[in-house]
């Protein structure tokens, strides 16, 4: 018999016996359905974390002080002297309050200094960035991130008015569209020497960010700032150090392996369920060699080989597992829709997924047909007439 | 010498029951020649069953030879063996053993299509065969909505429709009423008078009667051979 004839008998029995297929289906639906979805949410979440690591540049080094009085703007002004280094802005930064004559709420305030804006490009909403006068030494200007405008009810024509931080007034100058950004919200920006005077640590700093010309150059330049710190504050290379460095690529780098590792887990407790429902398959399968024993019998009698009835039961068991694997694919990439919808991410449907969820509900219903196919054709032809 | 569709030298069959050895042929010997209308007749284990396995290429003999339209059974594999059995045997069962969830047609069409037959070529052989038994009209009803005669119909049909060398018909009436059942051994000695092969197991005398040749058979052995009307 030619396969199209087997594969319309197997789709034959399965239409025969609807809902116990359909039941039978069900483990492979929701094994594939978790692989699609949760595939989905991994990318998602790498996606968001990496966009917005990549919006503060992956030649960026981040030195953070340990502590308030860790880091000066003298040690700001040795590293700018070091090779390879492009711009650098130092923040100083404290928690506050701001509030305008309806409200007030608390923000982080940061103090930034005159390259912050040139070396972070955040996008602008409203109004514009803190300008070179803004960092002339009298002037208190202060830009507000888009957490903190929302918070405060920032509107257009509350540019140029004047809003409290610690009580001192501001004048609101522009407002970024960062909420895609990632740390950015809920921060209000001002000049580095207005933070001082607002927290009172001069010399301190609390942050100090240094940019390689190149991403290849910012390994070498994290060595030679480290190096740089050490001499200056007398720490042998075995004390822990006052502040901390981080590389924006090594982070992007971690983030990946943990979305990596991440996504591997998850698609590891699928695939448990996808075994379930392939030994669910395997087990409906092995019932229903049994129940039509007779039949493989008269199958036999009329001139069926162990070939033709091996490949009758093992197509049946395919048929099942792709078709439930077809349909978790449905289900498991409409639950990706909704879940991109909510995680506010970009939704795709992505071939290897799609090729991944089919392959292995191919593989699922191979494996687990196998055995009972061979069961099947197997039988001795006398003993299947015979059995009651 | 006349042409033999079976021919059965000293064959015993032996089964493990357990760890018993019980002998269901105990060496037989019997020749059927084309074109003859034989019953194998037999209270149950006087070893009917068996011979029935036998001659229909389902089972092989422990020791002896069997020979079913010139070709020796004892050595061939389970493939070469379903071969044989595809082209020369056409089954007719006690219980008609129609495959669940098909029609009458597609039953008939089934062995032809395990003979590699295209579909559309098994179509018209199997209308053709169901027609010339009376059931054109049923072509596409499936077996719960055929009587018991209309299914037995059909089987035949079916072990027709490849015109085997031996149309083998074990208990063809067990399962239907008297009136019924008379109209399939009719069909059975029509088939005869057209010059087919058949052989007819059964415990039934009576049934046994209408052949012109009745082979007895007690505790694996041959009995009685008789001949002419009984």
């Amino acid at each position: 018999m030619r396969i199209l004839g087997t594969a319309a008998l197997a789709l034959n029995r399965i239409w025969a016996t609807k809902i116990r297929s359909l039941l039978t289906m069900l483990g492979v639906v929701i094994g594939v359905a978790a692989i699609v979805a949760l595939t989905s949410i991994v990318d998602g979440a790498s996606q968001g974390i990496n966009k917005s690591l990549a919006t503060l540049g992956t030649n960026q080094l981040n030195i953070t002080a340990m502590a308030a009085d860790s880091l000066t703007e003298q040690d700001a002004n040795a590293l700018a002297a070091l090779d390879n280094v492009s711009v650098m802005f130092v923040q100083a930064q404290n928690q506050g309050t701001i509030a305008t004559r309806e409200s007030r709420v608390n923000a982080r305030l940061v103090g930034v200094s005159s390259q912050y804006f040139e070396a972070v490009k955040p996008e602008i909403a409203l109004g514009s960035y803190l300008s070179s006068s803004s960092f002339a030494a009298t002037s208190k200007d202060v830009v507000f991130g888009a957490d903190a405008a929302n918070d405060l009810g920032i509107t257009k024509d509350m540019l140029g008015t004047s809003v409290k931080l610690n009580g001192q007034d501001f004048r609101l100058v522009g407002v970024l569209d960062d909420q895609a950004g990632f740390g950015t919200s809920g921060r209000v920006y001002v000049t580095i020497d207005s933070a001082r005077k607002l927290f009172s640590q001069y010399p301190y700093v609390s942050s100090i960010v240094i940019q390689a010309n190149t991403p290849e150059q910012v390994d070498t330049l994290q060595i030679q700032a480290d190096v740089l710190l050490r001499e200056r504050y007398g720490l042998g290379s075995e004390t822990t150090a006052r502040y901390t460095i981080t590389n924006q690529a090594s982070l992007i780098a971690a983030v990946g392996t943990i979305t990596a590792t991440l996504g591997l887990l998850l698609t590891g407790i699928a695939a448990i369920s996808l075994l379930v429902g392939g030994i669910g398959i395997m087990n409906i399968m092995l019932v229903s060699v049994r129940e039509r024993t007779r039949e493989i019998g008269v199958r036999r009698a009329i001139g069926a080989k162990q070939s033709n009835i091996l490949t009758q039961f093992l197509i049946e068991a395919i048929v099942l597992s792709l078709a439930g694997g077809i349909v978790g694919l449905i289900l498991g990439e409409i639950a990706a829709f909704f879940l991109a919808v909510l995680g506010d991410w970009v939704f795709s449907i992505r071939l290897d997924t799609v090729l991944l969820a089919l392959g292995f509900s191919l593989l699922v219903g191979v494996v687990f047909g196998v055995w009972p196919a061979r069961q099947a054709a197997k039988l001795e032809p006398i003993d299947a007439l015979r059995f009651e | 010498m006349a042409d033999e569709v079976v021919r059965l030298d000293k064959v015993r069959r032996d089964y493990l029951v357990g760890d018993q050895i019980t002998t269901a042929l105990g060496g037989v010997d019997l020749v059927i020649e084309r074109g003859e209308f034989v019953a194998i007749v037999g209270p149950s284990g006087s070893g009917k069953s068996t011979m029935m396995n036998l001659i229909g290429c389902l089972d092989r003999p422990s020791s002896g030879s069997v020979l079913i339209a010139g070709d020796s059974t004892n050595d061939l594999s389970d493939n070469k063996l379903t071969e044989l059995r595809s082209r020369a045997i056409g089954f007719v069962f006690q219980q008609f053993q129609l495959l669940p969830n098909t029609t009458a047609i597609e039953n008939v069409m089934a062995p032809l299509l395990y003979q590699g037959i295209g579909t559309k070529a098994a179509k018209k052989s199997a209308t053709h065969m169901l027609t010339q038994l009376g059931l054109g009209d049923r072509l596409n009803f499936d077996r719960n909505r055929l009587s018991g005669g209309q299914q037995q119909r059909v089987a035949i049909a079916r072990a027709l429709v490849t015109s085997p060398d031996i149309v083998l018909a074990d208990e063809p009436t067990g399962a239907l009423d008297s009136k019924t059942g008379a109209a399939v051994i009719e069909l059975l000695k029509e088939l005869h008078r057209e010059g087919r092969t058949i052989v007819l197991i059964t415990h039934d005398l009576e049934i046994a009667a209408s052949a012109p040749r009745r082979v007895f058979l007690r505790d694996g052995l041959v009995e009685r051979d008789e001949r002419g009307v009984s």
